[in-house]
């Protein structure tokens, strides 16, 4: 028994001991210095109102702040996983019509004014174009996510209140997403473009145009005792080769967002085996647009033909070698919350057995007059990219076997989405990122009627009704089952096939802590937690 | 010689006036400008909003206009406005020259210390297994092209070492040894292949002149094998070395492209090739212009070399 004793004493030792250690070692320490990757010099500057680029929000993230964001240390993001940053709570009022925001007193921004509600008001009525707005954006591509606010209007210094036209849940979630931040009301948007005036945990300290951005920490940041780190340097790469060496010498601690492919990340763990690879979705999928106003797509028998041929987890392999997955309009679970799962996608056209899904598009097509030998000839236009060209080849490949004989065009970079918005197409495989898992801001950005990013130029007024449906319904299991429908339905009209959903294989050295990649690449890298053991 | 000059320096400027409007010509007649780029971060396109930019930039003028206002600007200095970055195109190119002249040069000393030298023992060894043994290191640096072997010095330095020169520039006065690291790997792999012409040439150039009759007599005159060849062939020999010395100068600054990317250096070359891309004018056009005055002066400079190296060359007007 006392041999029992001493036993289970020197266990219970040994555990707190281990305890400690660990608790010493997670212990985030202050200080030192991280350089994170950039594939490409910041588009725009720190304007993330005027862009649509992760090249853009990324590196800029930890300028600024939002009203609320997604909790940085965790994964998923869902309206559970909301937390406040300049706002300190929030209520929703009078039956979701009208929202609140309690900011955060005594905030600074980094040229030392102060924070208060005008900024949110300024902020908003920039961007949803208000006739009162104090300023103007030169380019605004998120303007339909905030159709909705009527009115934004500053009650005092420290609140501030959205009145909505009818009830959204859905817009808590765009304010959280880093596309949302607050810009300062003192200061020209147009400014932006060069330099960053935010009142986020780091202040821009150099921006070397095409070769770095330099952050210094926020000595006076609203939260005490952040961020951990002195200093950030986000280096920009244009090389893919040098890139990954980069990161694989130690001259790099953090990868670029979205940048490491499953390949590549087998590469890196297999040189170094400590760093940490962790797989997250991008929330980027590869689609096919067709145009519905223009023949051959106008007939919904032929885009659904092209639906049923391309074989989604054989482009998965060959194209990604498994870094992607299958998935409707909304990207399924783990990745998403919303998405149909990979039961309910066997039902859908393309998703099936491969042979009778094959089977299925020749037979349409043939009911048509088109076979293999004699095949419907069409032009597939794509952005003249490696990520973009390999996709449509396969795809052409697909639709060769089905009657349909697709030749290639590349189109340059400038010209992509000119002659996608214009609908100067007949069928594109397009690459689309969803700023946050949301189905407001997918439907309404991709699929509603006259959105200028609605590319196929699809509008379905029964679509149209289930959009504005989903988007007011206030109780999340129906909302749910609205949206599964939704995309059930635009699957199987197919203006805008879903071939797949990326993934990414996000490489952090292990020193680097806190750091954690989020399923959607445009909402993470705020940095304020992030803090390094080396 | 003063026509000569005033001559030479007559037909620079017609050069120049080329190629400002050969430059400024097919900017335009390349598909898409700055606004398309712009909306492309966008993802989307609005006619109206389209207009209010191009009337800000002042791409709604007529070409000609354009074309007048740059060449105007250029006579007083101003190079204009990046279209990208909103910051005076002067800013963003100033850094990025002495980057690139750095790494021309650097290469070139490589190429010259490593060619001259080689082509020198190839040509008096002749048909020996040295000369065939430099011939086949010459041979292969002209078939390797110099992005391919700064590629492959990149992934074999990660690959054994685990280590990579910096991925930011690292200023002389900031760090000296650093530097030389930062800009030695890439001048090795740009000055090999340089140094294989300038081995070939000199080589040949060499043996040419080593067959002529008063090296036959600096010889029956009983001076050294030495000097006969250091002071009286390689003198004579040396004016093809010179002309491909200010050939290779000249396509080393517009030229360093992928050996830029690769290694991360932040040059004229690589700036060049996103301006390109972003439809940025005022950049390209201004930087195409320091390229077409860097070839128009390296083979003016080469020209007068002539004269210096070779007494019998005479400049006539």
């Amino acid at each position: 028994m006392t041999r029992f004793r001493a036993a289970a004493v020197w266990m219970a030792m040994g555990m707190i001991a281990l305890a400690a250690t660990f608790a010493i070692a997670q212990t985030p320490k202050s200080g030192g210095h991280l350089n994170v990757m950039l594939r490409e010099d910041l588009p725009q500057g720190f304007a993330v109102h005027e862009t649509a680029t992760v090249s853009t929000s990324f590196p800029s993230m930890p300028c600024f702040n939002n009203l609320v964001i997604f909790d940085q240390l965790k994964r998923t993001e869902s309206v559970e996983t909301l937390v406040g940053e300049l706002a300190e709570k929030w209520s929703w009022q009078d039956n979701y019509r009208n929202l609140v925001f309690f900011l955060r007193k005594n905030v600074k921004w980094h040229d030392g004014h102060l924070f208060t509600s005008k900024d949110v008001k300024f902020t908003f009525d920039m961007l949803r174009e208000a006739p009162e707005a104090q300023a103007k954006l030169r380019i605004n591509p998120r303007k339909d996510w905030y159709a909705n606010v009527e009115a934004v209007e500053a009650a005092d210094p420290h609140t501030v209140v959205f009145r909505l036209k009818r009830p959204q849940p859905s817009l808590l979630m765009m304010f959280a997403s880093g596309y949302t931040p607050i810009y300062a009301a003192h200061v020209p948007p147009a400014s932006y473009r060069t330099g960053c005036i935010g009142t986020g945990p780091f202040k821009v300290k150099e921006w070397r145009k095409g070769e770095y951005a330099d952050y210094v920490k926020n000595p006076d940041y609203f939260v005490k005792g952040r961020p951990y780190l002195d200093s950030l340097r986000y280096v920009v790469i244009e090389n893919r080769g040098t890139r990954i060496s980069a990161l694989q010498a130690g001259k790099l601690d953090i990868a670029f967002p979205g940048e490491t492919s499953k390949t590549a990340s087998e590469q890196l763990k297999k040189a170094v085996p400590q760093l940490v690879v962790t797989p997250v979705g991008q929330m980027v999928t590869d689609n096919i647009i067709m145009n519905v106003k223009k023949p051959p797509f106008d007939n919904v028998k032929v885009r659904l033909a092209v639906s049923h041929a391309i074989d989604r987890r054989g482009l998965i392999q060959a194209v990604h070698q498994g870094g992607a997955v299958v998935g409707a309009s909304l990207a399924p679970k783990p990745w998403g919350i919303w998405g149909i799962a990979e039961q309910g996608l066997q039902a859908l056209p393309g998703y099936g057995k491969l042979a009778d899904e094959k089977a299925t598009a020749k037979k349409m097509m043939a009911e048509l007059g088109y076979t293999p030998e004699k095949p419907l000839k069409v032009e597939i236009g794509t952005r003249a990219i490696a990520i973009y060209v390999d996709m449509a080849s396969f795809v052409i490949n697909e639709l060769k076997q089905i009657g349909i004989e697709a030749t290639l065009k590349q189109v340059e970079t400038a010209q992509w989405h000119p002659m996608a918005t214009r609908g100067d197409y007949q069928i594109g495989a397009n690459l689309t990122g969803l700023g946050v898992d949301d189905p407001d801001a997918n439907f309404y950005e991709n699929y509603a009627c006259g959105s200028p990013r609605n590319y196929s130029q699809y509008c379905n007024e029964v679509v149209m009704k289930m959009i504005e449906q989903q988007s007011q319904e206030l109780h999340p299991q129906k909302r749910l089952e609205m949206v599964l429908a939704l995309q059930k339905k635009l699957e199987e009209e197919a203006p805008r096939p879903i071939l797949d959903w990326r993934l990414d294989y996000f490489t952090v050295w292990p020193h680097v802590h806190n750091m954690i990649p989020h399923n959607d690449i445009y909402n993470f890298g705020r940095m304020q937690d992030v803090w390094r053991d080396k | 010689m003063k026509t000569y000059l005033a001559q030479r320096l007559g037909i620079a400027a017609l050069t120049l006036f080329g190629m400002s409007l050969v430059i400024f010509a097919l900017l335009r007649l390349a598909p898409g400008d700055i606004v398309d780029i712009l909306f492309s971060t966008g993802g989307y396109v609005n006619p109206s909003e389209r207009a209010a930019i191009e009337k800000e930039l002042g791409l709604d003028r007529p070409l000609w206009a354009q074309y007048l206002e740059w060449i105007r600007n250029l006579f007083v200095g101003d190079l204009g406005k990046s279209y990208r970055y909103d910051l005076p195109a002067w800013e963003i190119i100033r850094p990025l020259i002495p980057v690139t002249v750095e790494l021309a040069v650097l290469s070139l000393i490589i190429a010259v210390a490593l060619g001259v030298p080689t082509g020198v023992i190839s040509a008096v060894r002749q048909d020996t297994t040295l000369d065939y043994a430099l011939r086949i290191v010459s041979l292969a640096g002209l078939s390797m092209p110099s992005f391919w072997l700064a590629m492959v010095i990149i992934l074999v330095l990660v690959a054994w070492i685990g280590w990579i020169p910096p991925v930011t520039y690292v200023s002389p006065f900031q760090n000296f040894p650093l530097h030389c690291v930062q800009f030695l790997l890439p001048a090795l792999a740009v000055g090999y292949r340089s140094s294989a012409l300038m081995m070939r040439i000199t080589r040949s150039a060499l043996l040419e002149v080593m067959r002529e009759d008063y090296i036959r007599t600096a010889r029956a005159k009983g001076q050294g094998e030495r000097h006969v060849i250091w002071s009286h062939a390689l003198k004579n020999a040396i004016l093809p070395v010179v002309t491909v010395i200010g050939i290779e100068f000249a396509f080393l600054i517009g030229g360093l492209v992928v050996t830029e990317t690769v290694f991360n250096l932040p040059g004229v070359a690589r700036f060049l090739v996103q301006a390109i891309l972003w439809r940025d004018y005022p950049i390209v056009q201004n930087l195409v212009m320091f390229i077409a005055i860097v070839v128009i002066v390296s083979n003016l400079v080469v020209d007068m070399l002539y004269g210096v190296l070779d007494p019998r060359v005479r400049y006539a007007g």
